[in-house]
């Protein structure tokens, strides 16, 4: 994925001259992840800006950008750090277009690897996607392929919102696959249907992806799995569909399960499909605690505690 | 130079001072071999900043409260923290403080009031301001120290920090333990100004030491936490060192700079104290020697003791997130542990 982000970084970046990249160590040393490698070099420090160390600045300079004609695409080098930022992001990024009554917009897309993977403990590691979904005016997406990156990275920038895209660190080089010359962007608010299957819908999106995919491959389970792709605004389609089809729903995330994405998918299933409900909905993701360092496979959902949910809500009468 | 009559109780001082940056060295690249055996997950080098925090340690008490950051090894040791702390922590072994819970070098260590560091570079700075009134309301005679790097200068902490201490005259000392890195940003590329020059816009005191020698750091920072103790209000000093090794065992350098001093060079904190020690008479090679190969020793050793070390129980990893656990949380863990 660190490579298909490169690829897409750089196809964008000479399309577009607005566009410039901003963030600690994205330059010279081409991002700690290294997203970012060569890009200084192509296209100069001036679009490729290597800032001091505050995260406030960087989004803040990042929404002045976007306000004077820039196309910012700031980096977080983990999203552990976009706290200290999380006033420009929701006082400011997040009611541009709003408070100036659409004179005014605020295209940022603000890149940030999340979750663990790199045994990262309490700080190079949390899932805080509902802090930015659960602010009016964010868009937020996240991908779990190579080839939806690029497609998402494609929209985010076409598009003339905010968007938070997340980049889910555990997949960076985890997986692989061939992406074609040509990637069609991927619509904002379109998720994807992975497996098709009848007696479950299992939800996921970004880093459990993989994880989901593997474990019903594994143990044959006839199961629609949907990856969301775009946490805000989410596909309320695909899932309601899907549900009705199916009457079983288990959602699966990284982040901590009080008011985690799940909590609203589970709310919107309650509200339009709970007709077709046949057991009750079943929500695998982290605990509510810290992310630890020693116990990160603790921490994370696995194939096991994937396997419950599903026999728990396919064994409901 | 000019001979200085030194007492007994300042020449083992200075051969304290020797010693604990030969065992921060030592330990440092021990760790660092370790974890390209794979047998440590993580670090962050210390070397060329063991002079610096030996001396600040030095000029310190028993009863000062230190916000540390993750390469203050030698402060720690210096301090009195037993290595086997340093090395539980890096291990997050079941006799690790913090439990296995934190990456490796964000150390804790009550026994020597050293907070447990966070990775979010600069956030310690306005609780150093908070802890320092506290101490001031109930008249005590400690003072607080924050040390952080030449990156965290950047942050909004370090400004409201530096206001707050200012304006509430609190006895805080503020050191900036400058290598001239922060990851692949050099200092210039930082920040326009000198930084002990940002004191002065807040209304404190600033001041500039060679951070890579030991017995100026020792009497700089002895004279200001003197002040900061008596009332004189909050300092910030800024120590010129050289970040010796990578940014951490992640890092790779060599993609945006050459290694301006290695070890054994005229400016490697470790040869300056020698020479330091030489010049007083206090030590020969001899002396040199002997503690080297006695810091060698220990660390060995002790490394292969802690990591003899069971891991923490897993349920550990769950526990102290509140005085008590919540039922989301003790339904979840059932879940994970079943
Ligand atoms: C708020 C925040 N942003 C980014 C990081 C990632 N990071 C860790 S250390 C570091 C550089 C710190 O440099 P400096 O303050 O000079 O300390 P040094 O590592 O050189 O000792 C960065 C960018 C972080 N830990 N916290
Ligand atoms: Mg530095």
């Amino acid at each position: 994925m660190v490579q298909a982000l490169n690829r897409a970084l750089n196809d964008i970046m000479a399309k577009n001259p607005s566009v410039v990249i901003l963030g600690e160590d994205v330059g010279v040393d081409g991002g700690v992840f290294r997203v970012t490698d060569g890009l200084i070099s192509k296209f100069g420090p001036e679009r490729v800006i290597d800032t001091p160390l505050a995260e406030i600045g960087i989004v803040g300079m990042s929404i002045g950008m976007a306000i004077s004609g820039l196309r910012p695409i700031p980096e977080i080098q983990f999203q552990d750090f976009i706290y200290t930022a999380m006033d420009q992001i929701i006082n400011q990024m997040a009611k541009i277009r709003y408070r100036s009554g659409g004179e005014y917009t605020c295209p940022v897309v603000l890149r940030a690897p999340y979750g663990g993977g790199v045994k990262g403990g309490l700080y190079h590691s949390q899932s805080g996607e509902t802090y930015f979904a659960h602010t009016a005016g964010l868009i937020v997406v996240t991908p779990s392929t190579p080839t939806d990156a690029i497609g998402l990275l494609y929209s985010a920038i076409d598009g003339n919102d905010p968007v938070i895209f997340l980049e889910p660190k555990r997949l960076y080089r985890s997986v692989k696959e061939d992406v074609p010359d040509n990637v069609p962007k991927v619509p904002i608010g379109k998720a994807k249907i992975i497996r098709e299957g009848d007696e479950l819908s299992i939800i996921t999106y970004g880093p459990m992806v993989p994880t989901v995919v593997s474990t019903v491959q594994k143990n044959n389970i006839n199961a629609d799995v949907i990856d969301l792709r775009t946490l805000v605004p989410m596909d309320r389609d695909a899932i309601i569909g899907s549900v009705k089809k199916t009457g079983r729903v288990v959602i699966v995330h990284e982040a901590p399960r009080t008011l985690g994405l799940g909590s609203e998918i589970a709310a919107l299933v309650a509200e339009r499909a709970i007709d077709s409900l046949l057991a009750p909905v079943i929500r695998v993701t982290g605990p509510d605690s810290p992310f630890p360092y020693r116990y990160e496979d603790y921490y994370v959902p696995n194939e096991k505690r994937i396997m419950k949910a599903i026999k728990r809500v396919t064994e409901e009468a | 130079m000019e001979m200085e009559k030194l007492t007994s109780a300042e020449k083992s001082a200075y051969i304290k001072a020797f010693t604990a940056m030969v065992l921060g060295r030592t330990l440092d690249k021990k760790i660092v071999n370790a974890q390209r055996q794979g047998r440590v997950g993580f670090y962050t080098p210390t070397m060329g900043q063991e002079a610096t925090q030996v001396g600040l340690s030095m000029s310190l008490g028993r009863e000062d409260f230190i916000y540390g950051y993750y390469r203050d090894v030698s402060l720690l040791l210096h301090r009195g923290a037993p290595m086997e702390a340093i090395i539980n922590q890096i291990m997050g072994n079941s006799k690790d403080v913090e439990k296995g819970r934190q990456m490796p070098s964000h150390f804790s260590y009550k026994g020597v009031n050293f907070m447990s560091v966070p990775s979010p570079v600069g956030t310690n700075l306005p609780l150093a301001v908070g802890s320092a009134y506290a101490f001031k309301l109930r008249k005590e005679k400690g003072v607080v120290v924050a040390t952080f790097g030449d990156g965290a200068t950047s942050t909004p902490d370090f400004h409201v920090a530096m206001n707050m201490a200012a304006v509430f005259h609190v006895p805080v000392v503020f050191v900036c333990e400058n290598n001239g890195w922060a990851i692949s940003l050099p200092v210039e590329k930082q920040t326009e100004t000198e930084i002990y020059k940002k004191a002065d816009a807040y209304g404190m005191k600033g001041i500039l030491v060679d951070g890579n020698n030991f017995l100026e750091m020792y009497k700089t920072c002895t004279e200001a936490v003197n002040n900061v103790r008596s009332g004189g209000g909050p300092v910030l000093i800024e120590a010129r060192s050289y970040r010796m090794g990578a940014h951490s065992t992640s890092d790779d350098p060599t993609k945006y700079r050459k290694d301006e001093v290695k070890e054994g060079d005229a400016k490697d904190p470790l040869i300056i104290a020698e020479k330091i020690l030489k010049d007083l008479n206090i030590g020969d090679d001899k002396l040199v020697e002997k503690i080297k190969a006695e810091a060698q020793r220990i660390v060995d050793a002790k490394f292969q003791e802690c990591e003899k070390i069971p891991p923490p129980e897993p349920i550990t990893a769950f526990q102290e997130v509140y005085s008590k656990n919540t039922w989301m949380l003790d339904e979840e863990v059932g879940d994970i542990l079943d």
